[in-house]
């Protein structure tokens, strides 16, 4: 009988035919970029706005008349820089729109229009979008968009970020406490420690996001330290500080003076310590002391304690002067509080 | 207005047996107004409805007859044929009519078409390629047409790019055959391309890849048996084939009688293979 003959499509062709499929439907729409009239960009009255100075203002001329405020004038001078650089280069990324009527909604790229305007053009590239894009979509894009962007304050950050969390919170129905660090640092394509800041300032209160809208703490890391410290009298002395101009040094030390305050509590927010070494600790370690009258006094203050004080009878034997009794002693007492208190 | 393109770079794979039974199935069948466009030079599509000249300055090229509604004496700056090449030349196009009332015929125009398959430079094939799109964007052709069944040259020229560049949807025919799935694997690069520049509201819906020519034998099963178990290939496999029938052949010839799949009785076995091919693709035009 004939060998029967067996037939495959090779590996190498099928793994074409299946990419091909797949980058088919991941990238549809991807490459769509069209030249659009500049008169037909109108912003998206639910996104916050970057700039005071509007298209409007430069369409009617305001900027050569002289009518501009002072703000509206510092923000056409940093814009010119932009549109000398359109006018001999032409935009490098094309700005992201959605059709919205006739006209179109702008995504991002508000800088970049009124920049090409100034250039003197009268369209610009500009990606179109099928719909307006998610909240969660639209922040994402608006934080890829102004990373590069040096001026953007800490809190216009947080801000994007904020609507970023949110956004992907309500699209996803995850519940507050799964907006991670770790999903924070994926989402945004930043390190770890960079996500971790970002996010304890997030959850940071009130008075800490007054004063970075204040733009009284503008550095994210102080801003994160600040944010994780409970205790009332410490966090006031690091906002002084902070606001005074300390460095994140001084910052941290103020912090760390929690350790030895015994009213401090200490933050359940976990954070990188660079100060932590060795092994993670298993049980409490009791240490050592030469001083005899400390351990007498923590010995005397169990026994006032209502709970305790017929123990007073069974220590009357401690040698207060030999090391060896009292050490022998004072780990009685432990066996003894750790079989009564849990 | 639908546009059905069938593509494939590898020749004899069935394009333009497709097309011809395509537009006689939404003409004759489903008495919509069709109109067939051939963008391949060899003019086989055109040569079925009409009494194409071989053109002696252009070997082995064949040109459209003289219109129908050509009057000599009055269109004075008309030298009376059309063809779709004409796009590319910026001049007016009038469709033939044909034997079936439904469809209308925009036929091949070899040594023209040549010219536009042999554009080279970037900025030309750019205005080859929207051409066509162009075209079917005239509210008159809108109007006057259901749906258009283009068919192309076995190539990745201009022509074929700028049918892609038009179509709203796509069938690939395909042998069971090493070849044939290189050309598959071709051609799927093309829509893909299409595909990125596309929205959502105007996108190239690839109807499938449609097993043509199928024959009992090991290596046709295993390799349909492969396509349909490949991730996101196995969902543009059409589920029905075509199986390689003497008679597909036989209505091709010049002067056949009968000259269409669907003059054949309904019981017919090729007739119900294909018309089940026929329907699910218009099941997925029409929605």
């Amino acid at each position: 009988m004939a060998k029967r003959k067996i037939f495959r499509i090779s590996q190498a062709l099928t793994q074409g035919l299946e990419e091909t499929v797949n980058a088919a439907h991941n990238y549809s729409g991807s490459l769509r970029v069209e030249v659009i009239p500049l008169t037909k960009i109108e912003l998206d009255p639910e996104n916050p706005r970057s700039l005071t100075l509007t298209l409007t203002d430069l369409i009617n001329g305001y900027h050569q008349q002289g009518s501009l405020d002072h703000k509206r004038k510092q923000e056409l001078e940093s814009l010119k820089s932009l549109a000398e650089s359109i006018k001999n280069e032409g935009i490098l990324n094309p700005i992201i729109v959605y059709r919205y009527g006739d006209n179109y909604r702008l995504v991002a790229g508000e800088r970049r229009t009124l920049a090409s305007f100034l250039a003197g053009k009268t369209d610009v590239q500009a990606k179109i979008l099928d719909s307006k894009p998610s909240e969660y979509k639209l922040a994402l894009l608006q934080w890829i968009e102004n990373i590069e962007r040096e001026d953007l304050t800490l809190w216009e950050k947080i801000c994007n970020l904020d609507k970023l969390a949110q956004g992907y919170i309500s699209g996803s129905n995850l519940s507050e406490d799964a907006f991670t660090p770790t999903l924070l640092s994926s989402l945004i394509g930043c390190s770890l420690p960079h996500a971790m800041n970002y996010h304890a300032v997030l959850l940071a209160d009130e008075e800490i996001k007054n004063l970075i809208k204040e733009n009284k703490i503008k550095n994210l890391e102080k801003a994160a330290l600040i944010a994780k410290i409970d205790a009332t009298k410490l966090r006031k002395k690091a906002i002084n500080a902070c606001i005074q101009g300390a460095p994140l040094k001084e910052l941290k030390a103020i912090c760390n003076q929690k350790k030895t305050n015994a009213s401090a509590s200490i933050t359940t927010t976990p954070h990188i310590n660079k100060e932590t070494r060795g092994r993670a600790a298993t049980r409490i370690n009791l240490g050592a002391t030469k001083n005899t009258a400390a351990i007498k006094f923590i010995f005397n203050t169990v026994f006032d304690s209502e709970k305790y004080s017929k123990l007073k009878d069974n220590f009357q034997g401690v040698n207060w002067d030999d090391y060896k009794s009292v050490s022998g002693a004072f780990k009685e007492l432990v066996k003894i509080l750790e079989k009564n208190e849990e | 207005m639908k546009i059905i393109v069938t593509a494939t770079h590898k020749g004899g794979e069935g394009k333009t047996t497709n097309c011809i039974i395509l537009a006689e199935y939404f003409a004759m069948v489903m008495k919509k107004k069709v109109l067939a466009i051939d963008l391949d030079p060899q003019a086989n599509f055109s040569g079925r409805y009409l009494s194409m000249s071989y053109d002696p300055t252009y070997q082995g090229g064949k040109f459209p007859p003289l219109h129908p509604d050509y009057d000599a004496a009055t269109d004075l700056d008309w030298d009376g044929r059309s063809t779709i090449a004409d796009i590319f030349y910026g001049v007016p196009l009038i469709p033939y009519p044909t034997l079936i009332p439904e469809l209308d015929l925009l036929p091949a125009y070899s040594s023209k078409l040549q010219d536009a398959e042999a554009v080279t430079k970037s900025e030309v094939t750019e205005k080859v390629h929207v051409q066509l799109k162009k075209f079917f964007d005239f509210p008159e052709v809108r109007q006057e047409y259901d749906i258009i069944i283009i068919d192309t040259p076995p190539s990745k020229g201009p022509l074929t790019i700028s049918a892609v560049k038009a179509a709203t949807h796509m069938v690939i025919p395909s042998q069971m055959e090493q070849f044939s799935i290189e050309g598959i694997y071709g051609m799927l690069q093309l829509w893909k391309q299409e595909a990125y520049s596309r929205g959502a509201t105007n996108s190239l819906e690839l109807i499938g890849i449609l097993p043509n020519q199928v024959r009992d034998i090991n290596l046709h099963k295993s390799f349909l048996e492969s396509l349909k178990n490949m991730k996101g290939v196995s969902d543009y496999v059409m589920p029905f084939v075509i199986k390689k029938r003497a008679v597909y052949a036989e209505l091709l010839v010049e002067g056949a009688n009968p000259k269409m799949l669907f003059e054949l009785p309904a019981n017919n076995i090729a007739r119900q293979e294909y018309e089940i091919v026929c329907k699910h693709i218009a099941e997925r035009v029409y929605g």
